[in-house]
């Protein structure tokens, strides 16, 4: 590991493979994150994204692989509390990550009584400020979560994770069930704390529109495997694996051919089956911009 | 709106639809004033966010209202007025005439049911007989690319994806030839890749046999991708007809204009999605006036006496006295 001054990476994701019984749900996905950074994980149900993303936080135990937090691997007993001030995830529906009895900003102190023990005011001050910097006041604070608004539960889920400084987010779609008006306040948000913050995220998402706009990076995501990785901009002006052809051919845009999406899955499933080596464009780089 | 003549080859038009619900001491009112038409073969769009009344408004398609409301205006689904008919009617209708195919496949099938009685069921009510309706029921899952249709029909709902269901949905849908398909957003809760396998068939669905379809969607870039027309709605009312191809090119409405710089692109430049201040509302919540003032850069005083009649706007029709004056 290099010493001194260097900047290291934030997240260090190895070889990570996940079975369950005999099916493979995550196949050798390996990638870094640097602080600050923004890598989108993207593809269709079942291609494993979502399990790749609870891995990095821990809700699910790699069959085999490592995953680093801030130079240290993040596994056995006493690493829990360590991993959850370093990493934290945000769900699509953050109304079944809520105590629907509690109040907001009860449920947005909860990590700071865990994690930083001191007077009660001390808490209640910094509730106060993050709920402020997610665009919350005081009334919304006191609500229970079923009376705000999906956007500003989204919006208290955020400050809830930003409560013990992670350094890397998780959003696993985060702004899928929103209103697109919503969604792009949550955008907005999100940018500005990573601009602030310094935090890196994850992002994953099925919306290659939406990743394109908070993401430098890209993996793309098929039955398990990492199929293409790039550029975000790179990958989606010039994909260079079939599979990601095919997503960027089923959004609908002016002109659009729905037909031809069916075609390129055709063409791709006649190419999975004869050939037992890698290749056909298959994108195998495992880039660190460290 | 002024855009919605009758037409004689439309399947469905919708005029003056007003809906509320509530003790009529306090009225909660979810409709107001909605006018639409879908002509024979053409995909008509309905877009907007939550609380809009996009939903409400394809459901009266069918005479579906929620308990209790008082609606009045003029529904014409197929030939048959909706508003006021006995269940003898509606029910003629549902069978058919119109279908409907929403958001979750599962909660529109029996799940104890295999998928052929699925099929067969609005077949048989009809009085064909039982092998007819099987057959007719496997040349449907064949068109709707079911492979092996002969196990499929065998088989329970859970052993289907969301998307081959969706298709087996679709499937029973059109068992009837229906005169106008009523589309809830029945690609939302599928992978876009399978959303284009949906779309694709139901658009040749429509091109050979010209079934006309109510498309309701949030989804901006697909209405303006796959609808001759497009309805913009907020809060319980139509705030702008147009085109398909002007949707995204040449909004007029400050709202549609507002949803689409809200969007992101996946094609241009990389410009930050702009948020709108506040949230939709629904009617209820909305402000006098027009609806939209309370988040509308341009609006004044003007705005909040009367909600705006229609004008046209180029291509469009848009109820706002300063269409296209917000900047995109």
């Amino acid at each position: 590991m290099s010493g001194g001054d260097a900047i290291r990476p934030v997240l260090t994701a190895t070889a990570l493979t996940k079975r369950f019984g005999s099916f493979t749900a995550v196949e050798d996905v390996g990638f870094t994150l640097m602080p600050g950074a923004s890598l989108g994980i993207v593809g269709e149900s079942g291609s494993g994204k979502t399990t790749t993303a609870r891995i990095l936080v821990g809700l699910e135990r790699p069959t085999s692989g490592t995953v680093v937090l801030d130079g240290e691997p993040a596994a056995g007993g006493g690493a829990r509390r360590r991993r959850a001030r370093l990493i934290q995830m945000i769900f699509q529906d953050p109304y079944g990550s809520f105590d629907p009895r509690q109040s907001v900003a009860r449920s947005v102190e909860e990590p700071l009584r865990l994690h930083f023990p001191g007077p009660a005011a001390d808490r209640h001050r910094r509730v106060a400020e993050l709920l402020d910097r997610v665009g919350l006041g005081p009334r919304e604070g006191a609500a229970l979560p079923r009376d705000l608004s999906g956007g500003q539960r989204q919006r208290a889920a955020i400050a809830r994770a930003l409560a013990v400084e992670p350094r890397v987010l998780v959003l696993d779609e985060a702004v899928a069930a929103l209103d697109v008006s919503v969604q792009a306040q949550i955008l907005a948000l999100l940018e500005e704390l990573r601009r602030d913050t310094g935090t890196a995220y994850v992002f994953v998402g099925h919306d290659l529109a939406v990743v394109r706009h908070v993401t430098d990076e890209v993996l793309v995501m098929r039955r398990g495997r990492v199929v293409e990785h790039g550029d975000t901009e790179r990958v989606l002006r010039d994909p260079h694996h079939p599979y990601t052809r095919l997503l960027l051919d089923s959004v609908p845009s002016p002109g659009w051919d729905p037909g031809r999406p069916a075609r390129d899955r055709r063409a791709l499933d006649a190419l999975d089956t004869p050939t037992p080596t890698t290749g056909h464009g298959e994108d195998q780089c495992r880039s660190s911009n460290g | 709106m002024s855009a919605a003549e009758h037409g004689p080859d439309d399947v469905l038009t919708v005029r003056g639809l007003r809906m509320e619900a509530g003790p009529p001491g306090s009225p909660v009112p979810l409709l107001d004033g909605v006018d639409l038409r879908v002509g024979r073969g053409e995909t008509v769009g309905l877009v907007g966010e939550s609380g809009s009344g996009k939903s409400l408004t394809a459901r009266a398609a069918l005479g579906l209202f929620p308990a209790g409301a008082r609606v009045s205006g003029a529904v014409t689904a197929a030939g048959t007025e909706v508003i006021g008919a006995d269940r003898a009617a509606l029910r003629g209708l549902r069978r058919h005439r119109v279908s409907m195919v929403f958001q979750d496949p599962r909660a529109a099938v029996n799940p104890v049911r295999r998928v052929g009685d699925h099929l067969t069921e609005a077949l048989r009510a009809r009085g064909v007989p039982r092998r007819e309706a099987r057959d007719r029921a496997l040349d449907l899952l064949e068109r709707v690319g079911i492979r092996d249709p002969r196990t499929a029909v065998r088989r329970f709902p859970h052993e289907f994806s969301g998307g081959m269901l969706q298709r087996v949905v679709i499937a029973g849908a059109l068992s009837t030839g229906p005169d106008l398909i009523l589309a809830d957003e029945p690609t939302t809760a599928l992978d876009v890749t399978t959303q284009a396998e949906v779309i694709a068939l139901l658009d040749s669905l429509r091109r050979e046999r010209g079934t006309g379809m109510l498309f309701v969607t949030h989804d901006l870039d697909l209405a303006a991708a796959i609808c001759d027309r497009v309805h913009v709605m907020y809060a319980g009312r139509i705030v702008e007809e147009t085109t398909g191809a002007e949707l995204l090119s040449a909004p007029a409405h400050p709202y549609t204009r507002a949803l689409v710089a809200a969007s992101p692109s996946l094609h241009g430049d990389r410009g930050a999605p702009v948020p709108v201040a506040g949230r939709p509302r629904s009617l209820a919540e909305a402000p006098s006036g027009c609806s939209f003032r309370d988040r509308c850069p341009a609006a004044d005083d003007a705005c909040a006496a009367a909600v705006p009649a229609v004008r046209r706007h180029g291509g469009a029709a848009v109820a706002c006295l300063r269409p296209a004056a917000v900047a995109l």
